[in-house]
């Protein structure tokens, strides 16, 4: 599977170059935001698989109006956010909104790469029914040209067989009368 | 897991056929245990044997219902195939409308019935074209009926709402945005939309004549499911509820040809509709 992209979005510089190290040693593709007016701007411009963001930030935007832009662009994007724990409480209002998970600060980059492995799967997963539904679709629509095209072709068929035989049945022509009509069908 | 027996297999498709019309084949057996594992769990059964008695000996049928919404595949999404809904906005509601108009003098009655709803998708698509068609006006009166055989999937077409999932199969963006508001993670049909139509549980197997007549009848991807007779049946009552001058649209890979002769096939652009002899 090609490398996942995610965003990371922490005022604290530290925080923000320490995921950056860690994420990229594990194949995953980083862009950085210092803020959430930041990340607002980021996700306008690109599209990601995963925002990994603060939920508390300075400046207009927190880690709820991040969500929202993210969901807003693309509602494919998956959202975890990082949260002090006496917010917990937030974080999970915030998973009702669409967030795909929630860390706690400190974090723990051991229970960090589980979630995101975790959001991984899922992509594939959700890649592989996609995938099944487009195959299905192709089937569907061929199967569906065929039937509908038999389905007028017999129709016609049945049309014209009535036509003959009530040209048959038609007792005031001739037999011959009838058959030569009956042919010309 | 607890297995199925053949004989369990046999007795349990047999119940299933009698609440439902719906006809497993022997080769998909696997489905009754994929599907049934968790109700045995839930209501604590030993056997299939034993689920079947609790089902039967139950004279609330919650067990029936449950049994109904496991094995009912409600697969189904928004403008599904895309062409019966291109079929309605260009010819079944232009010619209905003026059919109708030219026979009464008041706002002319609109009476759309989808036979097997599931959760609700395919008659919102109905909603949302003909609103996109005729607007909010008054100039016509509009009945739009969903209804299904399974609790569990009229309810969700009742609340009206659907997960990312569901949304972002078949639902362009523009009406994503229009005609939906997000509830959380979920998103919820507007309540001008979800006005327009009612739902209710019926079972195709009985009878529907006291629903009245209509004008078009979507009736889709739900007959594949009965046995060869009971299509025939159905297609036939379905025509006795028809307007003389009413639209019968089916699924589109399903077909009436030695099912229903007073139906005859008529295509318009892409799409194939039916109406009567
Ligand atoms: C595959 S869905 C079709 C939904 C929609 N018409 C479409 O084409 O997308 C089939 C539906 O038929 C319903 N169904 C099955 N047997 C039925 C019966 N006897 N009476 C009414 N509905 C039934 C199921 O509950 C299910 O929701």
């Amino acid at each position: 599977m090609h490398s996942l992209t995610i965003l990371v979005v922490d005022d604290d510089p530290v925080t923000r170059n320490l995921l950056q190290k860690r994420l990229v040693k594990e194949n995953y593709e980083i862009d950085l935001a210092e803020n959430g007016v930041a990340a607002v701007r980021q996700l306008q411009k690109k599209r990601y698989d995963i925002v990994l963001t603060d939920l508390k930030m300075p400046g207009g935007v927190d880690g709820i109006g991040v969500l929202e832009t993210a969901k807003e662009a693309d509602i494919k994007t998956e959202v975890i956010l990082i949260t002090a724990h006496a917010s917990v409480g937030n974080a999970i209002e915030a998973m009702k909104k669409g967030a795909s998970d929630y860390l706690e600060k400190p974090i723990n980059f051991d229970e960090l790469l589980m979630r995101l492995q975790k959001v991984r799967n899922t992509k594939a997963l959700i890649k592989n029914a996609s995938d099944l539904r487009e195959a299905m679709n192709v089937t569907e629509q061929t199967s569906a040209e065929t039937i509908q095209h038999l389905e007028l072709l017999c129709a016609d068929f049945q049309a014209r067989l009535e036509r003959i035989q009530s040209i048959l049945n038609d007792t005031a022509l001739a037999p011959l009368e009838r058959v030569t009509r009956a042919l010309e069908i | 897991m607890i297995k199925i027996k053949p004989d369990e297999i046999a007795l349990l498709s047999k119940y299933i056929y009698g609440i439902s019309g719906i006809s497993i084949d022997k080769s998909k057996a696997y489905l009754l245990e994929t599907r049934f594992s968790k109700i045995l769990e839930e209501e604590g059964c030993s056997s299939y044997t034993d689920l079947y008695h609790k089902a039967k000996g139950d004279p609330r049928k919650r067990i029936e219902h449950k049994i109904i919404d496991a094995i009912t595949t409600n697969e189904t999404l928004f403008f599904r195939d895309g062409g019966p809904f291109e079929l309605m906005r260009h010819k079944i509601l232009p010619e209905l409308i003026d059919a109708r108009a030219a026979k009464s003098a008041g706002s002319p009655n609109l009476r759309i019935w989808s036979a097997a709803a599931s959760t609700g998708q395919e008659v919102y698509s109905i909603a949302i074209i003909i609103r996109e068609l005729l607007g909010p006006s008054k100039d016509y009166r509009l009945k739009l009926l969903g209804t299904d055989i399974s609790d569990a999937a009229i309810s969700q077409a009742s609340y009206a709402t659907y997960n990312k999932f569901e949304i972002e199969r078949g639902l362009e963006r523009s009406k994503l945005t229009k005609y939906f508001t997000s509830a959380g993670a979920n998103w919820k049909i507007n309540d001008e939309i979800r006005a327009m139509a009612s739902f209710r549980k019926l079972n195709l197997m009985a009878p529907f004549t006291a629903l009245g007549k209509w004008d078009i009848i979507f009736c889709r991807n739900v007959a594949i499911y009965f046995t060869l007779e009971d299509r025939k049946k159905l297609f036939n009552r379905l025509a006795d509820v028809l307007e003389p001058d009413g639209y019968l649209v089916i699924g589109s890979t399903e077909s009436l040809t030695g099912i229903c002769p007073r139906f005859v096939p008529k295509r318009h652009l892409k799409s194939i509709f039916y109406q009567l002899k």
